[in-house]
């Protein structure tokens, strides 16, 4: 019952899904996260990231610092693509 | 429900009475509130729901992160309801999975 | 592009201190905070603050973050509000879309004061509408004047969720319990005595098992917890919410900090990936500072104190001020921080934070192919905690047949010392360090009762069982509404929140000094006076509602 739960709330991956990624051997966040989408939805990991390192650590008998974090990328908010498009030309 | 005073706060202020459309029902709210907590004050705790699941989903971060909020604003879609302060007449819908542009036609 | 002296990525107390520190000696800084007014989480914070009288104790955080802001105004501060800050690159160049526009700013220096996150915990239901972060509810009651939800469920028991649930009782809502995984409370006794007496429940080694309904929360099921954290079958227990509130602790927010280029270490005291810096609050990227929660989790105060940490080191390094005069007053905050980070919760953040400055002495002196010492350079060892001075005692029966007295019901240490300025007869001694536990010289106490709305963490309560032959007054500290009148009768509690019996209201104080902590005086029979610690009103009128 456990396993049918949400992990990541934006792209709906549940707890069973991450289990299974990680008995087909990937066995870091972001193999997961590639493998499943979780991490990649709207939020970009902001909900789940720490829960699925938790995951990680539990399956694979870890402790939580020995597993590699999913790292972040700019931009690391919400932009437009209008709001991008402004830049260039008369650069202040 | 708003609560008119507060033992630490006393008063709480509050901007002007505005009315908001919600899925075509008229909702008062005051000037200066998020969509999400307007609507919340309302009994509306729904504010769309997900892609693949079809579930529930409402205000979760309450500070525009986790994206749970989002709604359809004045036809433009992925709208973060928390942190996007209600107006007079805005138009304001229950977003279904990533939701839909509207077509422009009424301009607010 | 434009360019900046000093960049500072939020608004918050770290970031507002660091701002003002270096603006007042006459350097240029621009704050930009993705928030539409500044002051971060500290408007939310209605409660006073425990700390140093000659600092911000007993001032309630809202207010703090106006002085805050304040101040940066009166220094000069530029401060953009909704600049969305969304990413760091070469050569300190920061990307910032504001008023709907992408701008590159290039800074000689950078602050990152960006805060803590909230974390999750994921249980079947988690995901329906009702299951928010304590932040939430905070930002809906205490911003905004709604009630988040009649019946809450609060998860955690740290001061997060202990203050929060004091807060939604402020309210106006009920708290049906909070549950604690661990078998003790997270925060401090002193916030957990204060919902305890109202009659939350809180119940350790237990945790939300489900939360459930149709569409929204309608109810939760919880369940114990062996002593390894594993969920006892059949110890199931449903309790009807419309709220689940999670408490389960904060992690820095740290996305700039990492896309920045700065390395990270792993400390689950201070929240979990947290940023390497030095004793100056500098990261391992030259000229990028970190400040605040984003350094790691601590308390609004530290948050203070690390910001003008960062200030100083910063106007130093930019020929603002004297590398001496920086020295010496680096070292008076290094003391601050210090005295900041004792007893039971700040003493985990101070060996923690010891750990992270040890983390980057190995780093840098890695980098510099150096053999790595045991105990690396780090000189911030910070001091080792006094021993705690005797108990706080209880003023004898005989003491308190003479007449009122104030008892003292602290017994954590915690870095606080107003109820000692408070004290106009000197009856209570704090000193030095400033977590030992107050004392107070019974014989000098007239019982006033000005400590009583003094104390932060609303723990000091004057006893007279001088009163008469059957009764004691029990003087009390009351912040709700409605409040009490006097010639009332009203239920009197326990520390439990159980009724023990009834009480008389003999009179209500509520000048504007005792800034919203309202003493109630009570008259209950006189073998209660050492149990009563608070009232309920018979029948509790509905809140006004907007």
């Amino acid at each position: 019952m456990d396993k049918e739960v949400v992990i990541c709330r934006c792209e709906e991956v549940t707890r069973a899904q991450i289990e299974e990624a990680i008995e087909r051997g990937l066995c870091t966040p972001r193999d997961i996260k590639q493998w499943t989408r979780a991490g990649m939805g709207l939020c970009q990991g902001c909900t789940c990231r720490s829960l699925i390192c938790q995951i990680v650590a539990e399956k694979l008998a870890l402790e939580v610092s020995e597993v590699s974090p999913l790292t972040f990328r700019p931009p690391v908010r919400h932009i437009k693509l209008k709001e991008l498009a402004g830049l260039g030309g008369n650069d202040k | 429900m708003r609560f008119a005073e507060h033992p630490i706060l006393g008063t709480f202020p509050r901007g002007r009475k505005v009315t908001v459309l919600v899925d075509g029902q008229e909702v008062e709210a005051f000037e200066g509130e998020m969509i999400a907590f307007a609507l919340h004050a309302d009994g509306i705790k729904t504010l769309h729901w997900t892609a693949k699941r079809n579930e529930p989903r409402g205000i979760f971060c309450a500070i525009g992160h986790c994206t749970d909020c989002m709604m359809i604003v004045d036809g433009v879609p992925n709208v973060r309801a928390c942190i996007t302060p209600v107006r007079e007449g805005m138009r304001i819908e229950t977003q279904h999975g990533r939701g839909e542009w509207r077509k422009q036609n009424e301009k607010s | 592009m434009r360019k900046v002296e000093v960049a500072v990525v939020g608004a918050g107390p770290a970031g507002l201190t660091v701002a003002s520190e270096i603006a007042n000696r006459g350097g240029k800084v621009l704050i930009l905070d993705e928030n539409a007014k500044p002051g971060g989480q500290l408007f939310k914070q209605l409660h006073k603050f425990f700390g140093s009288s000659r600092h911000l104790a007993k001032e309630r955080g809202f207010k703090i973050a106006q002085s805050l802001v304040q101040q940066a105004q009166e220094a000069g501060v530029e401060i953009w509000f909704d600049a969305i800050v969304i990413g760091i690159f070469e050569d300190r160049v920061l990307g910032v879309v504001h008023k709907g526009k992408l701008q590159k700013l290039q800074a000689d220096r950078i602050v990152l004061a960006t805060g803590a996150s909230e974390k999750a915990l994921a249980f079947p239901g988690w995901t329906l509408p009702g299951v928010m972060g304590a932040g939430a509810a905070q930002t809906m009651m205490n911003i905004h004047g709604i009630l988040p939800g009649k019946r809450i469920l609060m998860v955690g028991s740290g001061n997060v969720g202990l203050i929060v649930s004091y807060q939604l009782l402020q309210a106006g809502a009920k708290v049906e319990a909070v549950v604690e995984a661990a078998p003790k409370v997270g925060g401090y006794q002193v916030h957990a005595d204060k919902i305890r007496r109202i009659g939350v429940p809180i119940y350790l080694s237990y945790t939300v098992k489900e939360a459930f309904g149709d569409s929204r929360v309608e109810g939760a099921i919880l369940i114990q917890l062996d002593e390894n954290g594993r969920p006892i079958a059949g110890t199931e227990r449903e309790i009807a919410v419309d709220t689940v509130c999670l408490a389960v602790g904060l992690s820095p927010m740290a996305e700039l900090t990492w896309v920045a280029g700065c390395q990270f270490t792993y400390i689950n005291d201070l929240g979990g990936q947290v940023p390497l810096h030095n004793e100056a609050m500098a990261t391992t990227v030259p000229g990028i500072y970190v400040a605040g929660d984003v350094a790691g989790i601590g308390e609004a105060s530290s948050a203070i104190e690390e910001g003008r940490l960062a200030g100083i080191a910063i106007a130093a390094d930019l020929g603002y001020l004297p590398n001496s005069e920086a020295e010496h007053l680096k070292e008076q905050t290094r003391k601050e921080l210090d005295a900041l980070r004792q007893g039971p919760v700040g003493g985990r953040v101070g060996q923690a934070k010891r750990a992270l400055l040890d983390a980057h002495a190995t780093y840098i002196a890695r980098q510099a192919g150096r053999e790595v010492k045991e105990r690396a350079e780090a000189t911030w060892t910070g001091s080792a905690p006094e021993a705690p001075r005797a108990r706080a005692e209880v003023p004898s029966a005989e003491r308190r047949a003479q007449g009122p007295v104030a008892v003292i019901e602290c017994y954590e240490e915690i870095p606080c010392d107003p109820c000692e300025e408070a004290c106009h007869q000197g009856a209570i001694f704090v000193g030095e360090p400033i977590t030992s536990l107050p004392h107070l010289k019974a014989e000098r106490c007239n019982g006033c009762g000005l400590c009583i709305p003094a104390c932060p963490g609303l723990a000091i309560f004057v006893i007279d069982e001088s009163y008469s032959e059957d009764e004691a007054t029990i003087m009390l500290p009351y912040e709700f509404l409605p409040l009490p009148h006097k010639g009332m009768t009203v239920k009197a509690l326990d520390l439990q929140g159980q009724l023990v019996g009834e009480a008389r209201v003999l009179e209500v104080r509520n000048p504007k000094a005792y800034d919203c902590t309202p003493v109630i005086k009570i008259a209950v029979s006189k073998e209660l006076s050492m149990t009563v610690r608070h009232i309920a009103l018979d029948e509790p009128k509905e809140r006004s509602t907007v």
